[in-house]
């Protein structure tokens, strides 16, 4: 019988860097142009079939924030990981994600996470440095540059991060 | 708090649970879904199955129970309806309540708030991006007139040093064509003074830069005229072709010595030349110059007679010199100039020639005493020559032994 789990993670990261629409991709394989903002949280669950076990992801989008001190901490409580999100084009997004990771893990301990750097077909305008993601990737951290519009990488992101949560 | 009194307090029930949508679950500490009710369809949650698992049922409730503080709030959380609750956490023993509120009207004012703030920064990020790009573009921009300017300054430092450089060529040039001119002037005049002097004095004439010796002048000069005995009665006898062959040989012959000896060759005719020196340039004993030349002369014709007597042909040959005051310079028009010698001592010379033996070299007694110690003298004794008012002591150099290092 296969084994059924069910674990919340938690989408984090600044404003309009994509965080609503990776999880539109992700769970119903759509993208929209249109940028409408978070409130709060939205949640969604999408169920992804690892073979040997069945993993229930819910998926807490929370409001972008570049000010973390404004984060609601209640949100992430029981969640068993996390996606950072940053805009490869506004490299402060990444400073951001970065502050974000620290905050969590202050308050919650290490938890699994994948960082992903959205915006990818938007190549022509990135200005991130990829010594910068040498350097994180060098740390242990697993980054995934992604395009919610074309799909690139979403899948295998949260696929990534639901193994983490099944081990 | 004041209790309200019952009508008051039910018509804020129904209010709030009409207009806010109050739905509600109940867990128990197993997290196990007993009790629900309420607006439930509002928020999707339909189908509930009382006895099994509340959080697999109702996702959101994933991770928060039971909650750790009593009563609690997780605010604004939309659900797959759509609308957003807050959701109320609150314990009554050990069986948990969840309220759900709705807020979807507050969060969508919010939202508009939210959206106009995050477009504006956006756009604000938008245009600091612009800017800092306008201003690279600017950098760079800088950059590219800055290299120009420094090419355009090196290309003007690079056009004015061809420009030096072609001056220099074109004044080199033009030194080049007055070297050419000047050497194509000397040679003109080269040409002309070799045809009459050797090469050597022609090139010493030139280099002096003085031709104003060819003018009319007196000059105290050694003069030697020689030519072949028997050379008349040949010529009327031999053929044009033996002939000319014949003065050539010996022209070939006597040429090379007179330019050794640095004579001035004034004429041919015929067999008969006329040597003089101590013009136009100076030389030091001209006599014992003019006597050893002859003495040359005399062995090379010597030489040559052993070829003529073998085709018979039955010519001597004779010398004569003078020494005394000549005029010379040069004589002649426009398109036709020699320059040649006049005077007494040109007649005696060729008196001398004309009166001279096979072998014989004839001088008037002044050159034989200037060339006395150094020649061994015959005496002919006084001649009465044509053309002479007076007899002439005469004497042939039988043997010569020449001081002068020049022709020695």
């Amino acid at each position: 019988m296969t084994v059924t789990l069910q674990k919340k993670i938690c989408m984090l990261g600044g404003f309009s860097v994509g965080k609503t629409s990776l999880v539109k991709r992700f769970v119903e394989s759509i993208f929209s142009e249109t940028y409408l903002t978070t409130v709060g949280v939205k949640i969604d669950k999408k169920i992804i079939d690892l073979s040997d076990r069945i993993v229930n992801l819910i998926l807490w989008d929370l409001a972008g924030e570049d000010d973390i001190s404004s984060l609601r901490m209640s949100y992430l409580r029981g969640s068993a990981g996390y996606v950072l999100v940053a805009d490869g084009t506004r490299p402060s997004t990444l400073e951001v994600a970065l502050s974000l990771r620290r905050r969590v893990e202050a308050d919650f301990g290490p938890l699994p996470f994948v960082l992903l750097l959205n915006k990818n077909d938007l190549r022509e305008q990135w200005a991130i440095r990829d010594e910068e993601v040498e350097d994180l990737r060098t740390s242990g951290w697993w980054v995934q540059s992604t395009s919610a519009r074309t799909g690139e990488g979403v899948d295998d992101a949260f696929g990534t991060l639901a193994e983490q949560l099944a081990r | 708090m004041e209790a309200l009194p019952a009508a008051v307090a039910e018509r804020l029930r129904a209010l709030i649970y009409n207009e806010r949508s109050i739905a509600y679950l109940q867990v128990d500490a197993g997290l196990t879904l007993v009790g629900a009710g309420g607006h439930l369809e509002a928020y999707g949650l339909t189908g509930l199955r009382l006895g099994e698992p509340a959080a697999e049922q109702a996702f959101f409730l994933e991770g928060l129970l039971p909650p750790v503080e009593t009563p609690c709030v997780v605010p604004s959380v939309e659900l797959a309806s759509g609308r957003a609750a807050d959701l109320q956490f609150f314990l009554e023993g050990e069986m948990c309540w969840v309220v759900l509120l709705d807020v979807s009207a507050d969060r969508d004012a919010a939202r508009r708030m939210q959206q106009k703030a995050y477009d504006m920064t956006l756009a604000q990020e938008r245009e600091a991006l612009l800017n800092r790009q306008l201003e690279a573009a600017n950098a760079a921009l800088l950059a590219t007139q800055s290299e120009l300017e420094a090419s355009r300054d090196a290309l003007a430092r690079a056009h004015d040093q061809v420009q030096a450089q072609a001056a220099e060529l074109a004044a080199w040039n033009k030194t080049l064509e007055e070297r050419v001119a000047a050497q194509l002037a000397e040679i003109e005049r080269m040409a002309r003074l070799k045809r009459f002097f050797a090469p050597a004095l022609a090139e010493l004439i030139v280099s002096s830069g003085n031709e104003h010796i060819l003018e009319s002048h007196r000059r105290d000069v050694a003069v030697l005229f020689c030519d072949l005995r028997g050379f008349t009665a040949f010529a009327e006898s031999a053929e044009p072709e033996e002939l000319m062959t014949l003065l050539h040989d010996y022209h070939a012959a006597l040429v090379p010595l007179i330019q050794t000896f640095e004579g001035t060759l004034d004429r041919f005719v015929g067999d008969g030349l006329m040597v003089y020196f101590n013009d136009p340039l100076p030389c030091p004993n001209p006599a014992e110059r003019a006597v050893a030349l002859a003495v040359a002369m005399r062995g090379a014709v010597a030489a040559l007679a052993q070829t003529w007597r073998r085709h018979d042909y039955q010519l001597g040959f004779g010398i004569g010199i003078a020494q005394g005051f000549a005029t010379l310079g040069q004589i002649g028009f426009e398109g036709r100039f020699d320059y040649s010698a006049i005077g007494t001592v040109i007649n005696t010379a060729a008196r001398l020639c004309e009166a001279a033996k096979d072998g014989q070299i004839l001088v008037t007694s002044r050159v034989a005493a200037a060339v006395a110690a150094v020649a061994d003298l015959g005496e002919i004794g006084p001649l009465t020559l044509k053309g002479l008012s007076r007899p002439l002591a005469v004497c042939n150099i039988e043997a010569f032994k020449s001081t002068d290092a020049k022709v020695a």
